[in-house]
């Protein structure tokens, strides 16, 4: 799904936010990137999300090549790409709704698909009640599982999150990370940046830890080395959807467990 | 049972919050987002926004009372100078007759208006009339005056060069023994119109740029304020036309409200106008009447403030620094 080679960003000349990066994340997994605050995660987010453009390497998204790829072909990659973010980036001057539909408004859906859309990621937050409120009349918890609900609604293939977790106590980010794993679960990938060491300890899932821009567990295929480790790891907190269990989507948000279950 | 019941009554909470969250179907098409936000903006800081409006209204104003009021002006200038006229004196062995015949056939040719024929007895008696040379008249014992052709030239030929190139055509005809005209008048009133046009139309150009500039600095302002929208779109993977659309919709937003204002300012003074114009025509018993703006002309007024609007937004999004 992912794949960096040799990867270097330079912000000033001696500067490098990452260097010589390389490892690939296969699609349809959970990818933690951790690190230390200002090892390179966000940097690493910003360049999947085109945000940012390599200063040296190559990065493929699927079979796509981010160096062949067109400015004016970026809004389309990146419409393919859930992304959440720490501070959640909602708006402030709209309802919870139009904040959810702006991803499937700048996709050009109909209005009808929009409704649907829209109605069935709020259910997957359970969110749906507070549809009309301002988002800033929710709680940080509520809102970032809106911010969720906006980077699933086009259902991405990809879900990039940047410490969702963040600025929310254990309990909330439980249940942020377990609506994660619910999409995780569904078929998205998801390389979530974390710094918070109870989330890594609890939820066992492949990590890439960067340090001082360089990939400590460097390698082609980190995720898939880690992998095999953390399947007989068990879970602490909540027990994980299997991604490969026969349950269907409207199933797994049945299982969504909401806060004090 | 009991369960069931709630869990139904939640559904429909949920089922009816989200009907009412939902906003008018074509708010969620690009045009209509794009519109919607642009209304939206504007309705949010009223008080900026009327403000803003009322200063474009004020500055376009002017301008939109000069393009009112050309036609009639026009009409005014072009009567002031109804009386210039060139005096053809005919040789005095033409008779009246064949003055008259002659008055007649310049009247098919271009550039002249009117023509009008003075016999020689009309011509002895106005003479007779307007001065104490009767005596002197009645030794000489015939009537000594030729007669004469007053030619009034067209609107457009009263332009000095056009009314001298006349002139000089007129003369070479064997019938005329002299022409007067009095030029200089014609030429003096001619530089004080033109120079009063230019000076008109380049406040008019001013008032316009200055109508450009504010709107530009409203959509400078605008970007800024909608700054985080825009990343948080760009995040979403919106393309530069649908976060560029918003803005030049406001853009034009501005200049169709603000024309519109300019248009009520301008029917006010025109209505407050009508009156006093009306009585001053009368006083020096010209027929100069004030029109009322007909709607093509509010329509072209909109149509260009529209315009303005749309070229500000584009010159602020596009401008090279960006």
């Amino acid at each position: 799904m992912i794949t960096f080679d040799q990867v270097s960003l330079e912000y000033q000349p001696g500067h490098f936010a990452l260097r010589d990066v390389s490892f690939s994340v296969e699609p349809g997994s959970f990818t933690f990137l951790t690190g230390h605050s200002g090892a390179g995660k966000s940097s690493l987010l910003k360049l999947i999300a085109l945000l940012e453009r390599p200063t040296a390497g190559e990065i493929h998204v699927g079979p796509l090549s981010y160096s062949r790829l067109k400015p004016r072909q970026e809004p389309a990659l990146r419409r393919q790409m859930g992304i959440v973010f720490q501070d959640n980036q909602l708006l402030h001057d709209r309802n919870v709704f139009d904040n959810v539909a702006l991803p499937l408004i700048i996709g050009g859906y109909r209005f009808a698909d929009i409704r649907k859309r829209v109605a069935a990621a709020l259910d997957k937050v359970s969110l749906s009640h507070r549809a009309l409120d301002a988002p800033l009349s929710l709680s940080g918890g509520e809102q970032q599982r809106i911010g969720i609900a906006r980077a699933v609604v086009a259902r991405p293939k990809l879900l990039l999150a940047d410490e969702p977790t963040g600025n929310l106590d254990a309990d909330i980010s439980a249940d942020i990370m377990q609506l994660l794993m619910q999409f995780n679960a569904a078929g998205v990938t998801v390389l979530l940046a974390t710094h918070d060491k109870g989330l890594l300890d609890t939820f066992g899932f492949p990590q890439l830890v960067l340090q001082q821009g360089r990939l400590k567990n460097s390698g082609r295929d980190a995720s898939a080395s880690a992998r095999s480790e953390l399947q007989s790891r068990p879970l602490t907190r909540r027990p994980r959807v299997q991604r490969d269990s026969p349950v269907s989507e409207r199933e797994l948000i049945r299982r969504t467990v909401t806060p004090g279950e | 049972m009991k369960s069931q019941t709630t869990s139904s009554a939640s559904n429909e909470a949920a089922s009816d919050a989200i009907n009412r969250a939902a906003g008018p179907r074509w708010t969620y098409r690009h045009r209509g987002y794009a519109l919607a936000q642009s209304f939206r903006q504007l309705t949010l800081r009223k008080w900026s926004s009327l403000s803003t409006l009322l200063m474009l209204g004020i500055t376009l104003a002017l301008p939109v009372l000069l393009l009112f009021a050309a036609g009639p002006l026009q009409q005014l200038g072009n009567r002031g100078v109804e009386g210039e006229s060139l005096t053809l004196y005919l040789d005095a062995q033409i008779t009246d007759l064949q003055g008259a015949s002659l008055a007649q056939e310049l009247l098919g040719q271009p550039g002249i208006r009117k023509t009008s024929y003075i016999s020689h007895d009309e011509a002895l008696a106005t003479l007779t009339e307007n001065s104490d040379v009767s005596d002197a008249l009645e030794v000489l014992g015939s009537n000594p005056l030729p007669g004469a052709i007053v030619v009034y030239p067209d609107a457009d030929t009263l332009e000095p060069v056009r009314l001298e190139r006349l002139s000089k055509t007129l003369g070479k005809m064997a019938s005329v023994e002299r022409i007067q005209l009095d030029l200089q008048w014609v030429k003096r009133l001619h530089a004080v119109v033109e120079l009063l046009r230019l000076l008109a139309w380049l406040l008019a150009g001013f008032l316009t740029l200055t109508a450009l500039l504010v709107i530009g600095n409203t959509i400078r302002l605008e970007l800024l304020r909608r700054q985080r929208e825009r990343e948080v779109a760009s995040l979403l993977g919106a393309s530069r036309h649908f976060l560029n659309r918003p803005i030049l919709y406001t853009g034009a937003l501005y200049g169709f409200l603000g024309g519109l204002m300019a248009c009520l300012l301008a029917f006010l003074t025109f209505q407050a106008l009508l009156q006093p114009a009306h009585e001053l025509a009368t006083l020096y018993a010209s027929s100069f009447h004030l029109k009322m703006p007909t709607a093509s002309q509010f329509g072209t007024v909109l149509a260009i403030s529209t315009l303005l609007g749309l070229i500000g937004a584009l010159g602020t999004l596009y401008r090279p620094s960006r």
